[in-house]
């Protein structure tokens, strides 16, 4: 009987992940955002035309993924809402929502990116630093989990990550001066597992690199979900900005394990290695973009790697089972750091820090590449990202610490003019391949799919089809609303989808049925 | 039925009384929040850019504390003060007015001139009228004018008068356009996105480009605002900055 079970398990998850369905934040946990899809290809693109919409309703950025399986979409909204809505119409199953406190501070709005799922077991945070588990077939909630109080600063906006039998999950709030961490709860019961702190706490490991009891508000939240190496066992997670953002003088030292990439023994939440991309940022360049795993072939032979187009303005390729620089090259504007050294830490040039009279530094507070979900091909072997082609003022003032209260120490002056792009990048060396210029910030993730397309949308909502080799626009459509959350892909009843949220409203595109 | 009522009025003065009226800290704790969300337009110091200067002791949206807290919690209609309410708690707001007031030093007119020759100048010799609405007049090529005197600080004003590029108001930019027969189209933005450009040109003539059907399409943050300061003494000026500080809608 227990054989038969696990066997009926096992073969519910072979068929939760296949190329017809979208199970895991990145469509797979090494956070490729690639779809095995090709009934939508360089040759059919131009007929891609809407199949449904539904109109959420919800005011506020919507960032999700969704999720597809079962002939179900699982998506998420901002404030606290998700659906469930039948993938060939539309139409919505259930609904669910738990309006957030009154009282609670977000950074960026009350966002959210979407589920995980397991079997039938959906996971989801909430806004107030909340996990659920929730029922696919009805929404009912099957337990609950706090991460931390909301009220000293703590949120959670993240897609969480499956990873056997665990939840894993991150947390927002580094404007607070809060202390980041990356937990994992057994999907059963809700119990924490472990917690990994990305400040460590006194005597740790790396503790030195805080004065005195700076590392209480240290930050470094964990907004973005990361990946996972089966093989290996370990969980890659990106880190943000330490507190206060950009006064570091309050905080001299390193500030680990701030702006850094971490990488966690699966099983016990243990650090195996730490690469810091900004030791003592003042910035507030977060390097939480989706570690993507790869395999890299280099002077002849294939390493494990990790790459992120990082918000400093410098892209990176790690060997991920030692945290070893393999390759990087700044692939934006970059005035304050000469390259990155051989002991892999950045080179800095003097005078671009914050001061009170305002400093110009390249790239802007946004970055380079923000947090905006990349995609990786590997029918063309690039890296697909966007980037803010920007650089800011920036300033800092003297603050004092409140618990609870908005921690930055000062600001900076947004440059009306700042561009973008989407870049297509050769990870063997840091080399752009193509690009797509565009006229302000880009605002959207990205999508690969075996068409040999890239898909991604705009500030000014049009949702973009490229030749994935060339960058060639191949298609358009004006969706009429700002697409922030990344495409994805999926097949129901031999037709591929796109689907993407613009605006407050998901939308589906398939080409026309025969 | 007195006394319930006397207790309703009670209760809302206490809570539109600034809690932190006897504190002199709170107005420094709250010079950070104030640069972060504030300075983007009411300047690092508070005398103002984009946005009105809050040093003068007078405020568009009234003068006592109460009404500074409304203008933070819930905006200025006609202006791009937003409302904080959803981000900001009540002791933030509080604090924010404590700020506001610790800043409020200055003389409450700065210049003087004449409103009516002003008026005169802005239909007149500096054909204002051409690209700019005041009221019912005027033509919409330009930001419409018919508030800017709740809108714009004084120095904010004078600078776009004599610099009209120092800074451009948001969708108000340049917008070049060159056809495939080598015409060249200028004109202010209308709209302008990775695929399309819409745009006005000095006649008021409107015109709407897809990017593969011309040869180039491209933005600039400049305006096409010539700059008054030959055009106008200092007299001139002030009378004409004098006459646009009273474009203030209906009281």
């Amino acid at each position: 009987m227990k054989f038969v079970l696990s066997l009926l398990t096992a073969s519910l998850a072979l068929a939760q992940h296949s190329a017809e369905t979208w199970t895991t934040y990145g469509k797979n946990t090494l956070g490729w955002r690639y779809s095995e899809l090709d009934q939508i290809n360089a040759s059919t693109v131009s007929r891609l035309a809407p199949q449904w919409m539904y109109q959420t309703g919800v005011p506020g950025k919507h960032e999700s993924t969704p999720l597809v399986f079962d002939g179900m979409m699982y998506t998420t909204g901002p404030s606290n809402y998700a659906w469930a809505l039948d993938a060939l119409t539309g139409r919505p199953i259930w609904s669910y929502k738990s309006p957030p406190p009154a009282d609670i501070d977000l950074c960026c709005g009350p966002v959210n990116r979407g589920f995980a799922v397991h079997g039938n077991k959906l996971f989801k945070v909430n806004l107030e630093g909340k996990l659920l588990a929730m029922d696919a077939k009805s929404g009912a909630v099957l337990w609950e989990a706090t991460l931390e109080d909301y009220k000293k600063g703590y949120a959670a906006t993240a897609a969480p990550l499956v990873v056997k039998d665990l939840v894993v999950t991150g947390m927002a709030g580094a404007e607070f001066g809060t202390r980041g961490f990356i937990d994992a709860y057994d999907m059963e019961t809700g119990k924490r597992a472990w917690r990994f702190y990305t400040v460590p706490g006194e005597n740790e490991p790396g503790s030195n690199t805080w004065s005195k009891d700076t590392w209480k508000r240290g930050g470094g939240s964990t907004w973005i979900t990361g990946t996972y190496d089966p093989e290996l066992n370990v969980i890659y997670w990106g880190t943000g900005n330490p507190g206060p953002d950009l006064d570091g003088d309050v905080r001299p030292g390193d500030n680990l394990y701030t702006c850094s990439l971490v990488a966690l023994d699966a099983d016990t939440g243990k650090v195996k290695w730490h690469y810091q991309f900004t030791p003592h940022d003042v910035h507030d360049w977060d390097s939480t973009s989706d570690p993507v795993l790869l395999d890299l072939a280099l002077n002849g032979r294939t390493v494990k790697s990790v790459m992120m187009a990082n918000r400093n303005g410098f892209f990176y390729a790690l060997d991920r089972a030692t945290g070893k620089l393999l390759v990087t090259k700044a692939y934006t504007k970059v005035t304050w750091a000469d390259g990155i050294g051989a002991d892999g830490r950045p080179i800095r040039i003097s005078g671009q820090d914050p001061t009170p009279e305002g400093n110009k530094t390249c790239p802007g507070m946004g970055g380079g590449h923000n947090w905006q979900a990349t995609a990786y091909s590997p029918q063309t072997g690039l890296y697909y990202f966007s980037s803010s082609e920007n650089c800011m003022l920036y300033y800092k003032t003297k603050q004092d610490f409140e618990e609870g209260q908005w921690y930055q120490a000062s600001t900076v002056d947004r440059n009306p003019s700042g561009t973008g792009r989407i870049v297509a990048l050769d990870p063997k060396n840091g080399q752009t391949v193509w690009q797509f210029d565009m006229v302000s910030s880009p605002t959207a993730g990205l999508l690969a799919t075996a068409g040999g397309l890239v898909f991604t949308g705009d500030a000014q909502g049009y949702l973009i089809a490229f030749d994935a080799r060339s960058g060639k626009v191949l298609w358009r459509f004006q969706t009429g609303g700002t697409i922030i959350a990344p495409p994805i892909s999926y097949a129901l009843r031999g037709r591929q989808y796109i689907a993407v949220a613009a605006g407050e409203t998901v939308m589906t595109f398939a080409l026309p049925s025969q | 039925m007195r006394r319930a009522t006397f207790f309703v009025l009670l209760a809302v003065c206490q809570a539109q009384d600034n809690p932190f009226a006897s504190d002199p800290k709170a107005a420094e704790t709250a010079r950070p929040m104030f640069r972060i969300l504030c300075a983007p337009c009411h300047g690092l110091t508070a005398e103002g850019g984009k946005g009105p200067d809050l040093t003068l002791g007078t405020y568009n949206a009234g003068d006592q504390d109460r009404d500074l807290y409304r203008a933070i919690a819930r905006g200025v209609t006609g202006s791009e003060m937003q409302a904080y309410a959803g981000r900001l708690d009540d002791k933030a707001i509080w604090r924010l007015v404590s700020y506001i007031r610790s800043v409020g030093h200055k003389e409450t007119n700065p210049i003087t001139g004449d409103v009516a020759n002003g008026e005169r100048l802005f239909w007149g010799k500096g054909a204002c009228g051409q690209c700019h609405k005041a009221g019912v007049r005027g033509n919409s090529i330009g930001p419409d004018l018919s508030l800017v005197g709740r809108q714009r600080s004084l120095a904010y004003l004078r600078a776009s008068l004599v610099t009209p590029d120092a800074d451009i108001t948001p969708g108000y930019t340049t917008v070049i356009v060159i056809k495939p027969d080598g015409t060249k189209v200028v004109g202010v933005e209308r709209s302008f996105d990775n695929f399309s450009a819409q745009l006005v040109d000095l006649s008021g003539r409107y015109y709407s480009f897809i990017r593969e059907d011309v040869t180039s399409m491209k933005r600039e943050f400049r305006s096409l605002m010539p700059s008054y300061a030959g055009t106008f003494n200092d007299a001139e000026l002030n009378d004409i900055l004098v006459y646009l500080t009273s474009l203030r809608g209906a009281k």
